[in-house]
């Protein structure tokens, strides 16, 4: 059972990070730096709870909020460059990320040894959850609180005005500002809720892992990230939720059973896979015909 | 609508294939059943190749022998199951996971790279009995992932790899002999590579320091001391003649070995940059009178890579098929279709000890002796002083879970690995 | 004085190397330049595709032993092969204005072309060809790379080519036209599908030659240089201004100087992060790149 639930785990950390990606792609921006948010997250939690003894919580959500500080400091430039200059920018942030916590070595006596994150040797003993008698049934609960939580907010977003303006400025940005909307604050807004979702995602990841280094957070995050939103498609939560389970639970966990062929199908799958349907597996019509499966009702029903 | 639904019936197959197949049925039989994972795709794709292609090998010849007898007498036939864990902590940590709850194997061997080994003994229970400590509870006797200290992270977990503080301090001992005119180090590391980087500057330097060889330009303080200070200082001097694992220039870094004109040069990287740095250094034309590089570099890959560049470089290695024994692995590994090596070698250790261990300790291999049999292998390894590995007596350094390895020293001569002294 | 003299000749040392490098870089950079100038569509395949092409030539070199100019060539034909079949795949029947979807689906070739690498060399690094490898021109206290004088040069000579097949040419003439308007282009009775093919293939055959130039100047092939090799490209075409191939040539050198004055200055570790610095501040200051080029960056 711990290999289902650490995959459960898994998924629902993977879920957070496409999920911050979807909230900007909401607005037409694609980023390839949320793994940079995502390590941001992951080393203010672990340095919260190893060096300042923290409870998980309290370290958790600081950690989400460093996340989205940061991303708002971002947003800011990342407004001038739109399309492949935005994703090269992104590019350029996630590793300068990596690298800062490649350089960063912050070392504290802890009994006999040390801890805290030191530079290419990683940051070990970010060991929270074992180490408090937390069985792997509550450490998934923990986890999915989050993502449930995340999806119902932006669930809840889709269908209110907010959601609306986002998705406008994503489809033309010039008519939606000639309508007064303030594409600024929208595109900011966008970029720090998506900090703070990766933020949650790196805090949760860091402390069911209990190891973080530099390696963990390079640009193949980043694609991941987005590869969830793009691959499950845009109409709704769902699609990236759906993303990830094909990706995590279905290519990569799933094809075991293909040994050394499991990761040239993996590619190969996702090409087919967008051949087929190139507005995502969860496309809007996948989504008409489930709502329609389920009597219309699905509003409030398809979060559980 | 029909695509849909065909997506649908698609998706519920893959679903069930999956959950049919993440449940295998365990056999009536017994069998002593042992997993395995390592890196099989990815760029070190080469280590999971490696390690499985020795395991097979030594698989079959414990059950061509007859097996492995268990606590009531009978003989049971060894059986391994290899995973891809792509040198990925995530994969590493699922395979783990997997293992340890869905099949019926009584310990791993895996994950072969450090850092995704770093990341999965995190998992594990740090002491064995702690009821609070929700950590897996499964042995892991690991091959490959070489970085130092890893395996004491948790009382389940163990290595057999090579103790480089020993191999280097052998190695400068037996240099300092050979070339009493050499007076001078110098050398580089990849710094994101943990592995290569401590080893660099906490052993390398620190050893060569100790038998009288000096670090060009001046003493650098405190590296006879205390090792992480020490470890810090080696990382300065060195700023600009270290390199990154991926790197492709190495014009500063050589001349920078150019410059110091050091008697004794040290490479501490991995196989890529190793040759990248070599052949740099053979533009230059940087000869210096001894060359050293690091024990992962003693593999195949390097003379693949750059075999007349390499030429005259000292490594420590804890295998080399001058032995009976070793001479077999090897043929059995290029057989299968891998290459041993300091590194995969140990994977056919490995299949002997737990072969070892489990007839020592009366492992009964039943469905419903599993979590028994497992903690009675965990106690087992953990009791072992001395076993029989290839190159000869490995001992075992109980508290740390770690090996002490006999080793010898190898040079690049046209294309091969010499065995230039053996000081078994 | 001498000191002075000594620390002088090192730097500007230093520095030479660094763009003489730099020319591999420019050669990555012009190919995402070219794709993304003609489709406004980021092919993420493009360095692995660019890099599997140099082990085909690799594999010529390997089993009968081809000199290297052979090599370099078989790898530019190879490269563009991959690069047509990367159309195909994961751009032609993708709607044409869906860029996420054919993102991710050449997101998807690239782990497939990466793999299919690996498992084929188990991922072992393998000695690469170069013409004038180990030749070392003195002058005076400054010593330049042979080997990177013929990729100078490699890059000199294909730039030219393409300039030409897109400036003097029918097939340019339509490149350029689908890149500007592409509907417009379609009016004016051009294939656009057939147009984008040969982009592709074109780029391909530049990424082979730059694959193969890269692999060369290194002397040593790996699949780990893939990701890096994707990210460095990318950089530079930025720098340089999408769409601009004289700014990609500039950028490319540009950064192998910066990368290896700062590795001298400040060491590795912190080396990469002034070179990401720098983009940061075209961007903000300078979006356009260096020759601010007139292709909207849209």
């Amino acid at each position: 059972m711990s290999y289902y639930l650490g995959l459960a785990q898994l998924i629902g950390i993977h879920t957070l990070l496409g999920l911050s990606a979807y909230v900007l792609m909401l607005t037409g921006q694609l980023s390839l730096g949320q793994a940079g948010f995502f390590a941001i997250g992951a080393y203010s939690a672990g340095i919260l709870t190893v060096i300042f003894e923290l409870p998980i919580l309290p370290a958790l959500l600081a950690a989400a909020v460093i996340a989205a500080f940061f991303a708002f400091i971002v947003g800011f430039p990342a407004l001038r460059v739109k399309g492949l200059m935005l994703v090269v920018a992104t590019i350029a942030f996630g590793e300068f990320v990596r690298l800062f916590f490649f350089n960063l070595s912050w070392r504290v006596p802890r009994g006999d040894i040390e801890v805290g994150p030191d530079s290419t040797n990683g940051f070990r003993e970010i060991r929270y959850f074992v180490a408090n008698g937390w069985s792997p049934w509550e450490i998934t609960t923990f986890v999915w609180t989050f993502v449930i939580l995340v999806m119902i907010a932006l669930w809840w977003m889709d269908r209110s005005r907010a959601g609306a303006v986002l998705r406008a400025v994503g489809e033309d940005e010039l008519a939606t500002q000639s309508v007064g909307v303030n594409l600024t604050a929208v595109k900011v807004t966008a970029m720090t809720a998506g900090g703070f979702i990766a933020g949650i995602g790196g805090a949760l990841y860091a402390h069911t892992a209990t190891y973080v280094d530099h390696l963990t957070f390079t640009v193949l995050l980043a694609t991941f990230a987005v590869s969830y939103p793009i691959l499950g498609g845009l109409s709704s939560v769902f699609g990236t939720l759906v993303a990830v389970i094909f990706i995590q639970g279905v290519l990569v966990e799933g094809l075991r059973f293909l040994g050394d062929w499991r990761n040239i199908v993996f590619g190969l799958l996702i090409i087919i896979a967008m051949n087929l349907k190139p507005d995502g597996l969860f496309d809007a019509r996948t989504t008409r015909i489930l709502r329609r499966a389920i009597g219309l009702g699905g509003r409030e029903k398809s979060d559980a | 609508m029909s695509i849909t639904k065909l997506i649908a019936m698609a998706l519920a197959i893959l679903v069930s294939t999956f959950f049919a197949l993440a449940h295998p049925v365990v056999a009536a039989d017994r069998t002593v059943k042992i997993a395995a994972w390592g890196a099989k795709s990815g760029p070190l794709r080469s280590f999971g190749v490696n390690s499985e292609a020795v395991l097979k090998g030594a698989v079959k010849s414990i059950n061509d022998s007859g097996g492995v007898k268990l606590g009531d007498g009978t003989m049971a036939k060894m059986e391994f199951t290899y995973y891809d864990s792509a040198c990925n902590a995530d994969q590493a940590i699922s395979v783990a996971r997997k293992v340890e709850s869905q099949t019926g194997a009584l310990i791993g061997i895996g994950p072969t790279c450090s850092g995704a080994a770093a990341a999965m003994y995190g998992i594990f229970q740090k002491k064995v009995g702690d009821k609070s400590d929700t950590g897996l509870q499964f042995p892991i006797l690991t091959d490959t992932a070489i970085r130092p200290g890893l395996a004491k992270k948790s009382q389940w977990t163990f290595r057999n790899v090579p103790n480089e503080i020993t191999m280097y301090d052998a190695l400068f001992k037996w240099l300092r002999s050979k070339y009493p005119n050499a007076k001078t180090i110098y050398g580089g590391t990849e710094t994101d590579q943990a592995h290569s980087r401590i080893t660099f500057a906490a052993v390398i330097v620190q050893k060569a320091k100790k038998y009288g060889f000096e670090w060009v330009g001046g003493g650098i303080e405190g590296v006879t001391g205390k090792i992480i200070a020490g470890m810090k200082n080696v990382l300065n001097v060195s700023k600009s003649s270290n390199w990154l694992l991926a790197d492709t220039n190495f014009s500063v870094q050589a001349r920078a070995f150019k410059r110091s004109g050091a008697d004794m040069m040290i490479i501490s990287s991995h196989p890529f940059t190793t040759c990248g740095m070599l052949k740099e250094m053979r533009r230059q034309r940087i000869k210096p009178k001894v060359l050293v590089g690091l024990t992962s570099s003693s593999s195949a890959e390097t003379l693949k890579g750059c075999s007349a560049a390499a030429e005259g470089i000292y490594i420590p290695t804890g295998f080399a098929p001058i032995t009976k024994a070793a001479a077999k692995v090897a043929a059995a590994a290029e057989a299968n279709g891998g290459a041993a090596d300091l590194h995969s070698a140990a994977a056919w250790e490995n299949a002997h000890i737990i072969k070892q261990v489990v007839e020592a300790t009366g492992v009964m291999a039943k469905p419903e002796t599993l979590k028994a049999d497992r903690r009675k292998v965990r106690d087992g390894l953990e009791k072992l002083v001395k076993v029989d590995g290839l190159m000869g007596e490995i001992g075992r350094v109980q508290d740390e879970g770690e090996s002490i390895k006999p080793y010898v020293f190898v040079q690049a001569q046209k294309g091969a690995w010499k065995v230039v002294h053996d000081p078994r | 004085m001498s000191d002075f003299l000594l620390e002088f000749v090192e730097v500007t040392q230093t520095i030479g190397d660094g763009l003489f490098f730099g020319t591999t870089y420019a050669l990555i950079g012009i190919g995402f330049s070219l794709i993304f100038g003609a489709m406004r569509k980021l092919n993420m395949t493009y360095a692995a595709a660019a890099l599997a092409g140099a082990y085909v030539g690799l594999a010529a070199f390997t089993f009968v032993n081809a000199p290297a100019p052979v090599v370099f060539l078989i790898s530019a034909l190879a490269s563009g092969l991959i690069g047509g079949a990367v159309y195909i795949t994961c751009f032609r029947f993708i709607p044409i204005h869906n860029h996420l979807a054919a993102l991710m689906a050449s997101i998807g070739a690239l782990f497939f072309i990466d793999e299919i690498v690996v498992h084929t060399t188990d991922g072992s690094p393998l000695t690469f060809p170069a013409m004038f490898e180990y030749v070392m021109f003195e002058l005076g206290p400054y010593g330049i790379r042979g080997d990177l004088l013929f990729v100078l040069a490699v890059n000199i000579v294909s730039t030219i080519g393409l300039l030409y097949v897109l400036y003097r040419t029918r097939l340019g003439l339509a490149t350029r036209a689908v890149s500007q308007q592409d509907v417009a282009a379609q009016l004016c009775g051009i294939d656009v599908h057939r147009t984008n093919a040969v982009t592709f293939v074109l780029a391909g055959l530049l990424g082979g030659i730059a694959g193969s130039m890269t692999a060369s100047a290194v002397g040593v092939l790996s699949p780990l240089i893939t990701v890096p090799l994707t990210v460095k490209g990318l950089i530079i075409a930025v720098i340089g201004g999408l769409g601009s191939i004289p700014g990609a040539i500039a950028a490319g050198l540009l950064v192998g100087g910066m990368e290896n004055a700062f590795l001298y200055f400040r060491g590795v570790n912190e080396r990469d992060m002034y070179v990401l610095l720098l983009l940061f501040i075209f961007l903000v200051f300078r979006p356009d790149g260096l020759f601010g080029s007139t292709v909207d960056r849209d």
